[in-house]
């Protein structure tokens, strides 16, 4: 750190950037909180039309000669409805209609339009959605839909229930009059802004040329200013919110009123009783419990906004601590810093940003993705969420590191979970290490014979023994897997030869291993054998000379000499080779598919079938950052022990 | 030969410059995506090229023919984007996943008239519907059946107890000789026999109830065949049932249309309904699997294709599908006809399904799978008996759909 | 075995014995693949063994040579599919590749290696750090990107861009560990004598790094010729479907044509076999120079 750069003026600039950053972050949220609380009771002021008018529908009933009439008059009650229809699944009928195009000959009770399709699809896919709840036994499907139409208004959907059975559902357009919400205080805002710059200047005078007692100040205002705004902001949205509940409330009675009207009119009792508290639901239709008629229930709602509240708070956290840095950042003179650098080194930057931009937008961006999913509970029911709502932290990772039941105890004896995150890690680890050791050993041998001097058809023996790396390796992996065929394949044909029995060689977790691990040998030595015969030929023949004269022995040469000058060429080697074959996806899957039961699955290949079988992209996800974080560690720490990187 | 083509080719050119635009009028394009191959394939452009030319211009469907591997994530991936086919055809296991991940598939029940759906068998239509909404046209099945050697087996069993007493008579498993062979460590094979016992994978409210009593019941029964009465192979693989058959060493097989493909030229085998299981007291209904015609959700022309559906899942191109492309068609009139009428395996194809089970098309089914194979697995090897088994294969179903609900 | 490249040479000869052996084994799959191919049939099997075979008979059947010669396999590849099409479309796509993964990694290799910039450690770390990524997981996201977001479904263009930078870090590994054995005074003579910056990278350094960069055109043209999964998703119609796309039709589901596929295999690899000849001079030094400062 870098304190004698720090000068009031410094100070100055990264505080108001701070300041603005965190303070517009906040105004921006409470801003959108307004809008949402805005939006909430449009919703339910929509809600609560469709849940009436669902009630009128079903106390008059689907068949019921006066549904029609019944319908009508509520539309005409109430100014927030533009139309209303009701369906019946039964004959595929519109049941009611107040639709200006449905008079005359297409008036209801008719059959419906192939126009009107979308809304039979949805009024039964609400159905659907409620026989799921009611067999999951909880609120897993939403059961009101909610559309923003087109040309303005709120499309909303329910189901109409007859006993048991849902028969129908109730369609209606709202056109719900905006509600006004208070807006930002911009007085409050501006002297948040401006006020601890003020302060900063008049503790300059007071303090003096102390940097580090500056800084400590500064970011001290910083935190000050973001918290009296929330804590104004969020009092303010207080207000508003109890005063919407009132508004709420208030639409219930005329509601209420209205109805028990049209019940009146259309001889229909009035029991049982309407419940309009009950018509205040959220889309799972469960009754919010916040507003009755007469009167809010401030412990509920408080209990509500204290949620909202608390990611308010969650939010402003990471954002306020990125202020700070930024405050820092700026203060400590690095923002200047940074501008020189990036002009003094356009050229070098200028090179390398086609490579940059290919990779952040192909691969970075891709996989940043991939880590936001992996906090979240993202599977084949909730694609259409946002991120936000389904949310779950670490819990994927917790799941997945604290699944210790590696072994699991039956009634006869105890059987290996090979679902275990464990167990694949161990056969993961197993698998590389074995490979990269086949593969460097052999590579390593044959390059040694290779090198001999004068061998006659080297050129051949090179070029014969590439051809494992040459060809596509999702070809040779399936040639392998043919080939370890129990009926017809080679290597049992050999083994049957020679008077043994052919191995079912897919059946048993050893087994199957010896089959991947042939097929990754054979296709990793070419590139080994490469590696150590290029960096044979660079080794000098005078120091094998010079060792032969003081009377080395041959073995005592190759560890002296040999294997220390192969030693920068093959770390890179190996680390790259590690890292291939850990994620080595295609002989896995091709040759074993992880078979038998899932023994022989390596973390990549077991990441992919829960994402494509399971449905499960949020743990899938959580999978793969595993997978990278053991890469990476690996990675940092070979880097460490060998210095490779430095060579390169 | 060159002035031949070249006028073929100058020839189709000129015809082609005065239809295209006559054809561009009017003309509606439809895609449909498939995963055939061989016979199927080229029976399917045959139906297609039909529908073409009886539409005269006014509808033309193209096909896209996909590898069977990719296919599944091709259309996962495509077609809730926008980017799919009009009309694609798959098999029923992977509807119920389609469905939740949203705008893939569109519902029928709109399009749906009494005479549509009453041409096909009523347990197809089942597999094509999923929380009680039809979301495709079944176009063919397929069930596995009793293969029996006309030489080794003079008349095929029709009760279990038939079928193991003639069984015992001709195992000699020091030879290597078997009265029954087939793969009854695939639960998909194992399914007829739970069937018959009236188990299954989902209760009728959805749950799984892989350890229920009516399965166990059902594996000690295959056990019983295994080991008591020895009459079937210690490792069935699919290759070595083939083997078996094929060189006259398995009297009986249990397997399905792809078999028949695989039966040497010189074995003379006949089909026959699988037997009743006397302790059940019901026949072995195997699972089937249904391939359905369904529409893409984000499709511009739902009318259009559901036309094509129409006139795929119908008679005509049904026998088309039947005779040259060896399918067992889902219309039931298909039969009727005079060379499918002939066709002894077509017969007894649509004999056998009339007992079939439609296998579960919800999401969940995916997740099955593996545990249920570790399942047979184990009980085979004698690790576990059925009862453990199943309750572990429960607990893993039932959490890997807890975890889908958090 | 005695290995050593002193003067007191070993015997040659069971070196000889030893390679002979170990290269047939080596080539065996590929001599079996041959054998399916050119057998005319779809089975697995070289030779179908009688009920009781003999050792000899056993023999036969795992001998490369098939019962009978026939092209038709190949015939059928060729003509009951569009798969000259489909090779046509790989080798567009591999070479746009090669082009593009080459101008990436050059440019970016040199600059990692010549200039010493902030940002310059933890780049070339992020490099080799991406290779960790498990890349079929990004399926999803590509398909979003690609297609919706670029539009560049069933276009040559969309494939190239992912595949030229799946094969950027390595080669940009490489190159740099090679560009840094070129020593600065060549640049800065040239740099005297009025060359640009641009000049000296084209006509001097690039030449002297042909080793590395053929390794890197070959790394890219395999990456181009044999990515599977993405070419499937990305392509939508039949005329647009890669080799390995229609490779896999052979051998999946419910079919196993081997015949089919081996015949397939035999045309699809030799393009890149042939390349792999064709640089195999350059892949030693190319692949170690970096390493080994000569």
């Amino acid at each position: 750190m870098n304190l004698e750069a720090v000068k009031p003026r410094r100070l100055a600039i990264g505080l108001s950037l701070a300041l603005l950053f965190a303070v517009g972050f906040g105004l921006w949220l409470q801003a959108r909180g307004r809008a949402g609380l805005s939006a909430m009771v449009a919703e339910r002021s929509a809600i609560v039309s469709l849940n009436a008018l669902t009630e009128i529908v079903e106390r008059v009933g689907l068949e019921g000669d006066s549904l029609q009439g019944a319908v009508a008059r509520y539309v005409e009650l109430h100014d927030g409805v533009a139309s209303a229809r009701v369906i019946r699944f039964q004959g595929i009928r519109m049941m009611a209609s107040t639709a200006p195009e449905d008079t005359g000959e297409q008036a209801a009770p008719r059959k419906m339009a192939r126009e009107e399709k979308p809304l039979y699809d949805l009024g039964q896919s609400l159905r659907a959605a409620v026989e799921t709840n009611v067999q999951e036994g909880r609120a897993f499907k939403t059961e009101i839909d909610l559309q923003k139409l087109p040309a303005g208004g709120v499309g909303l959907a329910g189901p109409v229930a007859e006993g048991d059975k849902i028969v129908g559902a109730v369609l209606i357009e709202a056109i719900p009059s905006v509600y006004q919400v208070g807006g930002a205080s911009w007085l409050q805002a501006l002297l948040v802004l401006v006020v601890p710059i003020l302060l900063l200047f008049a503790l300059v005078k007071v303090v003096g040329d102390r940097p580090l007692v500056l800084l400590l100040l500064a970011a001290l205002l910083l935190l000050v200013a973001v918290f009296l705004h929330g804590i104004l902001g969020l009092e303010a949205l207080h207000e508003e919110r109890m005063a919407a509940e009132a508004h709420i409330s208030q639409e219930l009675t005329l509601t209420a009123r209205g109805l028990a009207t049209i019940l009146a009119q259309e001889g229909l009792t009035a029991s049982p009783p309407l419940e309009p508290a009950d018509w205040d639901v959220d889309r799972f239709r469960r009754p919010l419990g916040l507003v009755t008629e007469s009167a809010v229930d401030e412990q509920a709602v408080a209990v509500r906004e204290a949620g909202e509240g608390r990611s308010y708070i969650n939010l402003m956290i990471p954002v306020t601590v990125a202020a700070l840095v930024l405050l820092g950042f700026v203060g400590l003179g690095a923002a200047g810093r940074t501008g020189a650098a990036l002009s003094r080194h356009r050229v070098a930057y200028f090179y390398v940003m086609p490579a940059m931009v290919a990779m952040i937008l192909l691969v970075f961006f891709p996989f940043s993705y991939g880590i936001l999913l992996s906090f979240t509970n993202s599977n084949v029911y909730n694609t259409d969420q946002p991120l936000s709502d389904i949310w779950i932290g670490v819990e994927n990772f917790v799941d997945i590191l604290t699944d210790f039941e590696l072994v699991k105890t039956t009634e006869d004896g105890r059987v290996f979970n090979y679902q275990n995150f464990y167990w694949t890690l161990g056969f993961t680890i197993i698998w590389t290490v074995t490979n990269v050791a086949v593969g460097v050993s052999v590579g390593l041998f044959l390059a040694l014979i290779l090198n001999t001097k004068g061998l006659v058809l080297k050129p051949i023996y090179r070029v014969l023994l590439i051809l494992p790396w040459a060809i596509p390796n999702y070809i040779t992996a399936l040639i392998w897997q043919g080939m370890f065929h129990s009926q017809f394949g080679v290597i049992n044909q050999v083994i049957q030869m020679f008077g043994g029995e052919g191995l079912s060689w897919f059946d048993s977790p050893f087994t199957a291993f010896i089959t991947v691990l042939s097929t990754n040998g054979w296709l990793s030595f070419p590139f080994m054998m490469v590696i150590s015969l290029g960096a044979l030929q660079s080794i000098p023949n005078d120091l094998y000379e010079a060792a032969r004269v003081d009377g080395a022995t041959r073995w005592q040469q190759f560890k002296t000499i040999t294997l220390p000058s192969l030693k920068p060429a093959l770390v890179p080697a190996v680390i790259i080779s590690v890292i291939w074959t850990f994620n080595q996806f295609n002989v896995i899957y091709l040759v074993s598919g992880g078979e038998p039961g899932g023994s022989t699955e390596i973390l990549i290949t077991e990441a992919y079938k829960i994402a494509f079988e399971q449905y499960r992209y949020g743990y899938a996800a959580a999978y793969s950052v595993v997978i990278f974080i053991i890469l990476l560690t690996y990675g940092i720490w070979q880097n460490r022990v060998t210095g490779a990187s430095e060579g390169v | 030969m060159q002035t031949r083509r070249f006028a073929i080719v100058t020839g189709t050119l000129l015809i082609g410059l005065i239809l295209v635009p006559l054809g561009a009028l009017a003309q509606t394009e439809l895609v449909v995506w498939h995963a055939y191959r061989g016979g199927e394939k080229a029976a399917f452009e045959k139906a297609v090229a039909e529908y073409n030319k009886a539409k005269g211009g006014s509808i033309k469907v193209s096909t896209l023919a996909v590898p069977y591997d990719a296919y599944a994530d091709k259309i996962t991936a495509a077609v809730p984007r926008g980017n799919g086919p009009d009309i694609f055809i798959y098999a029923q296991d992977r509807l119920g996943g389609w469905i939740e991940a949203g705008n893939t598939i569109e519902p029928l029940d709109f399009f749906l008239e009494d005479e549509i759906t009453s041409r096909f068998l009523p347990t197809t239509m089942e597999a094509m519907t999923y929380q009680d909404t039809v979301y495709g046209l079944p176009l063919n099945y397929k069930v596995i059946t009793q293969i029996y050697n006309k030489k080794l087996v003079s008349s095929p069993p029709k009760t279990s107890g038939e079928l193991v007493a003639n069984a015992q008579k001709m195992t000699d498993a020091t030879v290597g000789k078997f009265g029954l062979a087939y793969a009854y460590n695939d639960f998909y094979y194992h399914a007829a026999l739970m069937n018959a016992f009236g188990g299954g994978v989902f209760g009728a409210d959805g749950k799984p109830t892989m350890n229920s009593a009516a399965n166990v019941k059902a594996l000690e029964y295959l056990m019983m065949w295994a080991d008591e009465k020895k009459i079937l192979p210690a490792e069935p693989s699919t290759a070595l049932i083939t083997s078996l058959f094929n060189e006259g060493k398995a009297g009986i097989v249990f397997s399905g249309p792809w078999f028949l493909g695989e039966i040497d030229a010189g074995v003379d085998f006949g089909l026959a309904l699988l037997p009743t299981i006397d302790e059940a007291g019901s026949p072995m209904r195997p699972w089937m699997t249904v391939e359905g015609v369904y529409i893409g959700a984000p499709s511009q022309h739902k009318d259009e294709a559901y036309d094509f559906a129409k006139f795929l899942t119908d008679k005509p191109a049904g026998v088309i599908m039947a005779v040259e492309g060896r399918q067992t068609p889902a219309n039931t009139a298909v039969y009727d006809d005079a060379k499918v009428a002939a066709d002894p395996i077509l017969q007894a194809f649509r004999k056998q399904v009339e007992v079939a089970v439609p296998m579960p098309n919800k999401a969940e089914m995916t997740m099955v799978w593996s545990p249920a194979t570790t399942a047979m697995n184990v009980i085979i090897k004698k690790n576990a008996t059925p009862k453990a088994a199943m309750e572990e294969a429960q607990k893993e179903v039932v959490q890997r759909i807890a975890a889908l609900r958090k | 075995m005695k290995r050593s490249n002193i003067t007191d040479e070993p015997a040659h000869l069971p070196i000889h014995v030893f390679l002979v052996i170990f290269t047939l084994l080596a080539i065996y799959p590929v001599l079996w693949v041959f054998t399916i191919a050119f057998s005319g049939g779809q089975s697995l099997a070289i030779a179908d063994l009688p009920s009781d075979p003999t050792f000899l008979d056993r023999l036969r059947a795992i001998l490369p040579w098939p019962e009978q010669v026939s092209l038709s396999n190949f015939k059928s590849v060729m003509t009951d599919q569009p798969f000259a099409r489909w090779i046509l479309n790989s080798a567009v796509v591999a070479a746009a590749t090669t082009v593009l993964g080459v101008f990436l990694a050059t440019t970016a290799g040199y600059a990692f290696s010549r200039f010493r910039f902030p940002g310059q450690r933890a780049g070339l770390m992020s490099f080799l750090v991406s290779q960790m990524f498990p890349g079929t997981l990004m399926l999803i996201p590509l398909y979003i990107i690609i297609v919706g977001w670029l539009g560049l479904g069933s276009t040559w263009i969309g494939l190239i861009l992912v595949y030229a930078t799946t094969s950027i870090p390595f080669c940009v590994w490489m190159l740099k560990g090679y560009f840094d054995t070129i020593p600065l005074e060549l640049e800065e003579s040239a740099r005297i004598d009025g060359a640009t910056p641009i000049q000296i990278f084209i006509k001097i350094i690039l030449p002297l790094a042909k080793p590395a960069v053929a390794v890197t055109a070959l790394f890219s043209f395999m990456t181009g010729w044999n990515e599977f999964i993405l070419a499937a998703t990305f392509m939508d119609e039949e005329v647009m479907y890669t080799a390995p796309v229609g490779l896999r039709f052979f051998v999946g589901g419910f079919s196993q044509q081997w015949g089919y596929f081996a015949a397939g295999s035999i045309i699809v690899s030799i393009p890149v076999v042939l390349l792999f000849l064709f640089l195999q001079k350059y892949l030693v030094s190319g692949l170690t120079a970096g390493a080994v400062k000569g």
